[in-house]
């Protein structure tokens, strides 16, 4: 907890109230209100030329549980999860060399990565759709270098979802990461050293658990909107290889069964729930230990 | 202070001016209007056009439904939606004392039983859905049916169009039963069949079902008959064969959504699409078959004979109009949906 600065606050205390109603004001309208509405509709009945109905009934939940969806449902989680792991893997090494280079050179690397950002994340979709294509970039080459002798199905592959999945999402990964790696203490990781730690144990029982919470909140922002981005499972996984976001987007468009959709949305939204809940005590662990023991989470 | 208060103001005053203009809302099918079309209309009425697309009829007819009718003022639906909207209340009559270039659509089009005497709907474009083969890839000889498509052979290969009406045209049809069929036996027959199907699916495309073909990402699927002409511009090696169980048609009418604030102006934007000179554009360009006749009578030559664009009458007698199937849709829709879960 930071030192309170109470006599700081006081004049500003008027202001201070109006910016806590503010955020409260736009958090009851656009996020309670919408939140509570989608969970209403989801225990409504379906009818497809009202889109929801009374009475009240739990049908839609219960077919949440249809082999079908549930194994949509994982397939998605798995794309997710794969998702964070390479971004993860890229990710971590990216961050720690980004918070060991000079200023100059790390504000031109995270200039770098954000600037890709300043174009449309579908209009960079269809972009990779040319590179991975059969006689896109990646196929010309390895047939032109006389590796493969036909083209490899790239495109329309789970392949080509966490390959577009991981593009869009690294940058979510990186910057929690690099703002850990530059709330660590050198002094700890000499004094490590001078301790005779290796680079492993330096890395093992500094390093790693206090980047942690870094870690962990780039997963979560991460995974999250994996399971959510329809167009990226649309446009690269040839409408095949679908994530929750498909699902729901096509129970609201094209079936029209809302009740069935808003349940998929709720159990999804429960899903965050529930991860940020983990985060939370994960991080309550860290302030009361000063970091990870070796357990870890 | 003063100053950048006075810029902000001028720009405001400025920008209003620019966009107080007349408009219209045009939400229309993905690749369905011909390069410059939107332009040429703004210039020649004043009218700006505001332009967005739709690549597949449930969504269009969703996002109406939810917005009441309300937010365009002229919308592209498929027959089968015609009715459907007109019996909700969803579309605003049109008014053809209007519409000066009525007289160019051919009666064959018009007064069907979708929309007698073409109330609520003016004929569009109208087309087929066969099978695209790029003839470089695969013996276009050896593919004639829909039942082609289930050959395991092709397994990961095949590109079909995002649209359940289409999809299950395919199988219905392969079971001999109607494109327009209502009976929940012979529906779920042909779920069944497209569940068989599932595993030789590579990509379900429904905004530019030429693009993977052209990509060289399928050689083999469905496709519409425009995009396919579209496509053999680009690589004469993609051919289209009308399926001998027969192909799907369509047609795809101009409809006024009822909360249209445009109405003056749809009218416009429909008199401007029918005239002679814009549906000539529209067929060389779209290749899809235009009901304008005073159009077909302008085509060029190559249009007029190929018969991607205007199929001959005996394959035309074989396929089969699609049709309001009423509350069938539903079911039509929900097996749609489980296909495409499906793994």
């Amino acid at each position: 907890m930071p030192p309170q600065v109470k006599n700081l606050i006081k004049p500003l205390f008027s202001f201070r109230r109006g910016v806590i109603f503010l955020t409260l004001f736009w958090l009851g309208l656009f996020v309670l209100v919408p939140h509570v509405l989608v969970l209403v509709t989801s225990v409504l009945t379906p009818d497809p030329q009202h889109l929801a109905v009374w009475p009240v009934t739990l049908d839609s939940w219960a077919r949440l549980f249809d082999p079908l969806y549930v194994e949509v449902f994982w397939h998605s989680l798995w794309l997710s999860a794969v998702t964070t792991v390479i971004c993860l893997l890229l990710g971590y090494p990216f961050a720690w060399i980004l918070a060991k280079l000079p200023g100059v050179w790390r504000g031109v690397l995270l200039f770098l990565m954000i600037v890709p950002f300043w174009t449309n994340s579908l209009i960079r979709t269809y972009a990779i759709k040319l590179i991975l294509g059969n006689k896109g970039l990646v196929n010309t080459l390895l047939v032109g270098a006389g590796i493969t002798d036909k083209p490899v199905e790239l495109l329309y592959t789970p392949f080509a979802v966490i390959f577009g999945l991981v593009y869009v999402l690294l940058p979510f990964m990186v910057l929690p990461l690099v703002s850990s790696f530059d709330k660590l203490d050198r002094n700890l990781i000499e004094a490590a050293h001078d301790l005779g730690a290796g680079w492993w144990q330096r890395f093992r029982h500094i390093i790693l658990p206090l980047t942690m919470p870094g870690v962990v909140a780039g997963c979560l922002i991460v995974f999250l909107p994996a399971m959510g981005m329809f167009y990226v499972a649309d446009l690269l996984g040839g409408a095949k290889n679908l994530l929750l976001g498909n699902i729901i987007k096509n129970q609201f468009l094209v079936v029209r069964d809302w009740p069935f959709g808003a349940a998929f949305s709720v159990a999804l939204i429960g899903i965050m729930a529930a991860l940020m809940w983990l985060y939370f005590l994960a991080n309550q662990r860290i302030n009361r230990q000063g970091g990870l023991d070796d357990e870890g989470i | 202070m003063k100053i950048s208060s006075l810029i902000v103001t001028l720009f405001l005053t400025a920008s209003t001016v620019l966009y107080a203009g007349e408009k219209v809302v045009v939400y229309n099918w993905a690749e369905y209007i011909p390069e410059g079309a939107l332009e040429a209309f703004t210039k020649e009425t004043g009218i700006e056009v505001e332009y967005s697309t739709f690549d597949n009829n449930e969504t269009m007819y969703s996002k109406l439904k939810l917005q009441k009718g309300k937010g365009y003022d002229i919308v592209v639906p498929s027959t089968y939606l015609v009715s459907k909207m007109r019996d909700e209340g969803l579309l605003h009559e049109i008014d053809h004392s209007k519409l000066k270039n009525l007289s160019n659509l051919s009666i064959s089009l018009m007064n069907k039983e979708y929309d007698p005497g073409n109330k609520y709907s003016i004929p569009y474009l109208w087309g087929s859905t066969g099978i695209a083969v790029n003839s470089k890839e695969i013996d276009p000889a050896s593919i004639t049916a829909w039942a082609d498509l289930w050959d395991p052979k092709w397994e990961g290969k095949l590109l079909l169009v995002d649209d359940v009406r289409e999809a299950f045209h395919m199988a219905l049809k392969k079971n001999g039963f109607s494109t327009n069929s209502t009976n929940p036996d012979e529906i779920k027959t042909a779920y069944e069949d497209l569940q068989k199907l599932m595993p030789n699916v590579r990509v379900f495309n429904a905004d530019a079902p030429r693009e993977p073909y052209l990509a060289g990402d399928v050689n083999l699927g469905m496709i519409w008959s425009g995009e396919a002409k579209m496509a053999q511009d680009e690589n004469p090696d993609i051919k289209y064969i009308f399926p001998k169980e027969g192909a799907g048609f369509w047609i795809d009418s101009f409809a006024i959504p009822s909360g249209a604030e445009n109405l003056e102006n749809a009218h416009k934007f429909i008199d401007y699409m029918m005239s002679a000179e814009v549906a000539k554009q529209t067929v060389e360009e779209l290749g899809y078959s235009t009901p304008n006749g005073e159009a077909r009578d302008l085509v060029n030559e190559e249009t007029r004979h190929n018969p991607v664009i205007f199929p001959p009458a005996e394959v035309i007698d074989k396929g089969e109009f699609q049709k309001d199937v009423g509350d069938a849709m539903q079911l039509y829709n929900e097996y749609w949906e489980k296909l495409k879960a499906g793994k």
